[in-house]
Formats: C-alpha cells, sequence, structure tokens
C-alpha cells in the first residue's frame, strides 16, 4: 500500500484516466479509424513516461500530436490535457504557454472545454506541490537521522574515551607512588643499609655508635615518610567497592541484603564508575516506582569477569518500558564491552556483566 | 548471441510447443476456403488467433525464467536486462517469422487462393510482432505461468471474436462495430480484408502503422524488469 502514498502512483492513474476519456470521446464523436492513431501515439508517450524518465521538453512531442491531429477531430483539444498535467508536473509550465492560444484560436473554446483544462492544470499543480512536500519531508527525514547516527556515534566514542582516561588516570597514580617510593624511600633505605653493612665492621667504638644511630634515624624517617606516602594515596572519598556498600546501607527505603564474592581489587576503576551508577539507578527505581519490601544486591567478582545483580521482590507489570536511566546505562555497558539486562519475571532484577579483561591488556 | 540460440533451443525442447510451432502451421495450409465469408481460406484466417497463442506460448518461457529466478541470477550477471529481452524476443520473432512464411509458401505451393501472398506475408510478420508484444505485456502482469496462459486465451477468443475474426464486423451492433477499432485484431481482419479485395495504399499503411504503434505500446509496457 506504500505506493497509494507516491503522487506518481496518481501521476499514472491521471494518465490511464485522460487516455480512456479520450478513447471514449472518439468513440461519441464518432473519430475516424486515422483519428485513433492520436489516441495511441499519446498512450506511447505515457507509457514511455511511466517507463523511463523523459526530459521535460517532450511534452511539446504531446502538443504537437494534438495539433496535428485537431483539423481532423476537434477531440483531439481534450488531448492537451496530458501534455498539460505533465508540464506542471515537472515544474516547467513555460512548455505548455501555446495551450491558451491554441485553446482561444480555434473553435473548442467553450466553457466546458476551459474548465476541463483548468482542472487538468490544477490537477498538476497540486501534485507537483505534493510532490515537492514529500522530496523536502523525505531529506530532512534523512537529514535528522544521518544526524542521530553522528549523536550515538559521538556518544559512544565519549564513552570508550572515558574508560580510557580512567586507565590512564590509574596508570599515571601507579606511576607517581612508584616515583615518590624510589625518590623517597629507596634513598633512605639502601643509606640505612650501608650504615648498617658500616656497622657491622666497626662493632664498637665511638663510631659504631655514630652508624647505629644513623641507622636508627633513617629507619625512622623511612618509616615516617612510608607513612605519609601511604597516607597521601588514600582517597579522602570512598572509592570502588566501598562506594557500593556505603550506598547499600545508607538505602532506607526497605532492608538491602549485600553480599559479594571475589577480588574486589581486581575490578578496574573506570568500571565502578559504571556499577555505582547501576546500582543507584536500580535502587532509585525501587524508591520511585516499586512496591518491594527488600531488596538483594550480589556484586561477584570473577578473573574474568564482575557481575552485579539487584533483586528486588516488587510487583511490576511486564509491559512497563526501560527508562532513559537505563537505557543509558545499557548503551554503557555495551561500550565497556559488557551487557545490562532487566529480567521482571518474578519481581525486578538488573544483572550487569563486565568483563575484566581489557585491563590485564593494559598492563 | 548466447541467449538468442538458448532461446530457441529451449522453444523447441517442449513437446507441445514442438506441436504449436510445427504442426498448426502446416495444418493452417490444408484448411478449405468459404464460398461467401472469409475471404482467405479458413486456415489463414484464423491463423491470426494461432498467431497469439504461440506468441504467449514462447513468451511464458520468458515468464517462467522470472519465477525461477533466473531474471535475478541475470541482474547480478555483466548482461543488462535489454540484452536478454531483445535476444529473447528476436528468437521468437524469428520462429514466428518462419511459421508466416511456412505457411504462406505452403498455400502459394498447395495452390490456395491468397490473392497477394507477399501482402498477406507482410501483415502476418507485423501482426507476429504485435501480438509478440502483447503477450510480453501480459506476462508482465502475471507470476503464475498456468493462470497467465489461460486468462490470456479468454481474452485471444474476446479480441478475436469482438475485432471481426470470428464472425464478420458487419453482423454485429454498430457499437461493436466501432469499438472494434481498440483492438488489434480488428485490423487484421482489416489487413486480410484489404489483400482479398483491394483497396488504398494509404489503408494498408495505416493498418501497419496501427499495428506497429501497438508494437510499440505493448513492448514498453512489457519492457518493465520485474524481479519477483
Amino acid at each position: 500500500m506504500a505506493k497509494l502514498a507516491r503522487p506518481s502512483f496518481y501521476m499514472g492513474l491521471w494518465r490511464i484516466g485522460s487516455l480512456f476519456f479520450l478513447t471514449v470521446l472518439w468513440f461519441i464523436e464518432n473519430g475516424t479509424k486515422g483519428t485513433f492513431v492520436l489516441v495511441m501515439l499519446l498512450a506511447i508517450m505515457a507509457a514511455l513516461r511511466w517507463r523511463v524518465r523523459l526530459p521535460s521538453w517532450t511534452v511539446l512531442i504531446d502538443l504537437c500530436f494534438c495539433l496535428l491531429f485537431s483539423p481532423f477531430w476537434m477531440g483531439s483539444l481534450y488531448g492537451l490535457a496530458l501534455p498539460l498535467v505533465e508540464s506542471l508536473w515537472r515544474g516547467r509550465p513555460y512548455y505548455c504557454a501555446p495551450i491558451p492560444f491554441i485553446v482561444f484560436a480555434s473553435e473548442a473554446a467553450t466553457v466546458h472545454f476551459v474548465v476541463f483544462l483548468l482542472s487538468a492544470a490544477l490537477f498538476g499543480a497540486v501534485v507537483r506541490h505534493w510532490q515537492q512536500q514529500r522530496t523536502s519531508f523525505w531529506r530532512e527525514i534523512d537529514q535528522e537521522r544521518k544526524a542521530r547516527y553522528e549523536l550515538e556515534r559521538l556518544k559512544i566514542d565519549l564513552l570508550q574515551a572515558n574508560s580510557e582516561t580512567a586507565q590512564m588516570a590509574e596508570l599515571t597514580e601507579r606511576n607517581r607512588i612508584a616515583r615518590d617510593l624510589h625518590d623517597h624511600l629507596g634513598h633512605d633505605l639502601t643509606g640505612a643499609l650501608l650504615a648498617l653493612q658500616a656497622y657491622e665492621q666497626f662493632q664498637h667504638g665511638e663510631q659504631a655508635e655514630k652508624m647505629f644511630a644513623q641507622v636508627k634515624k633513617r629507619l625512622t624517617r623511612s618509616t615516617k615518610r612510608l607513612r605519609d606516602t601511604v597516607h597521601d594515596m588514600t582517597p579522602v572519598a570512598l572509592i570502588g567497592e566501598q562506594t557500593i556498600e556505603s550506598i547499600t546501607e545508607n538505602f532506607t527505603y526497605c532492608p538491602v541484603s549485600y553480599q559479594k564474592s571475589g577480588n574486589m581489587d581486581s575490578v578496574p576503576v573506570y568500571l565502578w564508575s559504571l556499577l555505582i551508577p547501576c546500582l543507584k539507578e536500580a535502587l532509585t527505581n525501587v524508591a520511585r516506582h516499586s512496591d518491594a519490601t527488600k531488596v538483594a544486591v550480589h556484586l561477584d567478582v570473577t578473573e574474568t569477569i564482575v557481575r552485579l545483580s539487584i533483586q528486588d521482590n516488587g510487583t511490576c507489570s511486564a509491559q512497563s518500558k526501560d527508562g532513559s536511566g537505563l537505557r543509558n546505562l545499557k548503551i554503557r555497558a555495551r561500550a565497556a564491552g559488557g551487557s545490562l539486562s532487566v529480567n521482571r519475571s518474578s519481581g525486578y532484577s538488573i544483572v550487569c556483566v563486565l568483563p575484566i579483561q581489557e585491563r590485564k591488556e593494559a598492563r | 548471441m548466447t541467449i538468442f540460440q538458448f532461446a530457441l533451443k529451449r522453444s523447441f525442447r517442449n513437446k507441445t510447443n514442438l506441436l504449436f510451432l510445427t504442426l498448426f502451421p502446416v495444418g493452417a495450409i490444408f484448411l478449405p476456403a468459404s464460398e461467401i465469408w472469409p475471404f482467405l481460406p479458413f486456415g489463414y484466417h484464423y491463423f491470426g488467433v494461432l498467431i497469439l497463442f504461440v506468441s504467449i506460448r514462447l513468451a511464458s518461457i520468458m515468464l517462467e525464467d522470472r519465477v525461477k529466478g533466473v531474471v535475478k541470477r541475470l541482474a547480478v550477471a555483466p548482461i543488462s536486462h535489454l540484452h536478454y529481452l531483445w535476444q529473447n524476443l528476436l528468437a521468437y520473432m524469428v520462429i514466428l517469422l518462419f511459421q508466416c512464411a511456412l505457411a504462406v509458401g505452403g498455400g502459394v505451393l498447395y495452390g490456395q487462393e491468397l490473392y497477394s501472398p507477399f501482402a498477406l506475408f507482410c501483415l502476418f510478420v507485423t501482426f507476429s510482432l504485435t501480438s509478440l508484444a502483447l503477450a510480453l505485456a501480459w506476462i508482465s502482469l502475471f507470476r503464475n505461468k498456468e493462470t497467465s496462459f489461460l486468462v490470456f486465451m479468454s481474452i485471444v477468443v474476446l479480441i478475436a471474436l469482438l475485432g471481426g475474426l470470428i464472425m464478420p464486423i458487419e453482423m454485429m451492433p454498430a457499437v461493436f462495430e466501432r469499438l472494434a477499432v481498440i483492438f488489434p485484431t480488428y485490423w487484421l481482419s482489416s489487413g486480410m480484408k484489404w489483400v482479398a479485395l483491394g483497396g488504398q495504399t494509404t489503408d494498408i499503411l495505416l493498418i501497419h502503422g496501427m499495428l506497429l504503434l501497438y508494437t510499440v505500446c505493448f513492448l514498453i509496457i512489457g519492457s518493465i524488469r520485474k524481479i519477483a
């Protein structure tokens, strides 16, 4: 039924209709056998236009056919409606400029004939306008679609860039720690070791006492620096698994049971930035839309994947759709190489599975 | 010219086709002549109907191609649809030409009264072109070979009747007499009348011209590539 929405379909109908009308006219007006040739010629031109895209000037050929046959059959002037509509449909109205002169010069200029031609012209203009509108709408839709694809592409790129930045930040931080340990602790410990070896040589005496004091001083300083370095590295804000635990503890809407398994340290930082919003979104949904009385949160970490599952015992309809928050999280999970699935069969359950191989590759 | 040769071979492979293509034209030679109407012997008068049947029989091979997916495969082959079309049509036209020559030549040798055999031959050739184009346009509307063939048979009988091939056009009501001009068969029966009774050269030119116009119109409609 898509063809019913196309202007070209109605142009085809118009062509067939006007040829049929001309045949009927020929039949009623007792046209000669020879004048039926005109109907055939116009039919050939119409068939050609249906089959291939003829240049606009070819409407002049139709015009000439009608003019040539008009001395033998006045009804042939009704055939002028065909080139008139074709030229208007193509947006070349000047090709049908001779038609008014022909009409008024001929004896056929009755009111019926003029009204017939005017209605044909109106049809041509309307179809032309429709076609133009349709083309511009299609162009607009294409542009919108292109823009949407570009935005989606950009979003995925940004999410990838985000995870790469997190990895880079982690590496940079690791470098800084290594440099700090080397610059501060390394020198002092090496000095203390050398002093201890010298102390062995001296055994007793004033020199030995001096060396011992130096070793003590260096070791004290090293211990202090080690404490300082560790203190500097420990973030004030909660990170990773601690955040998850803290969120579950602070959730007041209903009791949350939290269970975890596996080595939490092996989860890269950028994955926490996905798991935490996922948990927040799930718990927000519970508080806002659900009638759940308890929520179970499981965080399982294996060597290759991290799996966060949030299950509640609410009664939600299976037809309810994902909101923009969940859709966004799904895209982010896909960008990280994992998946986020929602199950509404018993209660409401969100399971987010993310791979952690990439971190090993980054090392 | 591979398609041309292949189309010829395919046309003769089928036994029913072979019967249509050889026995019927030969049979047409030996049919007797009537005293009043038709002006030509029966075999020649109804030869136009035979041409129409043969055309749809031949053209339905192309329909078979479409149904079997040959046209789809050809679309990815280094050959245009136009090549496929004209080589097939040329092969069918050669067969029809041969039939016309066989019927007219056989009639002359047998001693049938054909008045002007060459003019009759030319008329049959032009009508063969028209009927082939009509068959092509017809099969472009259908997907099923049997349906298209059966509906076409009834259409052929109808246009043969209304066109004045089965009964004289003068016997029909005035309305049908005028309506007959629309059908290509009318121009064939007028042509045969012209061959038998003679007339002005412009008349026969108009007849050939009209048949050719029908040919062009149907060819344009039938040339559309339908990948079913």
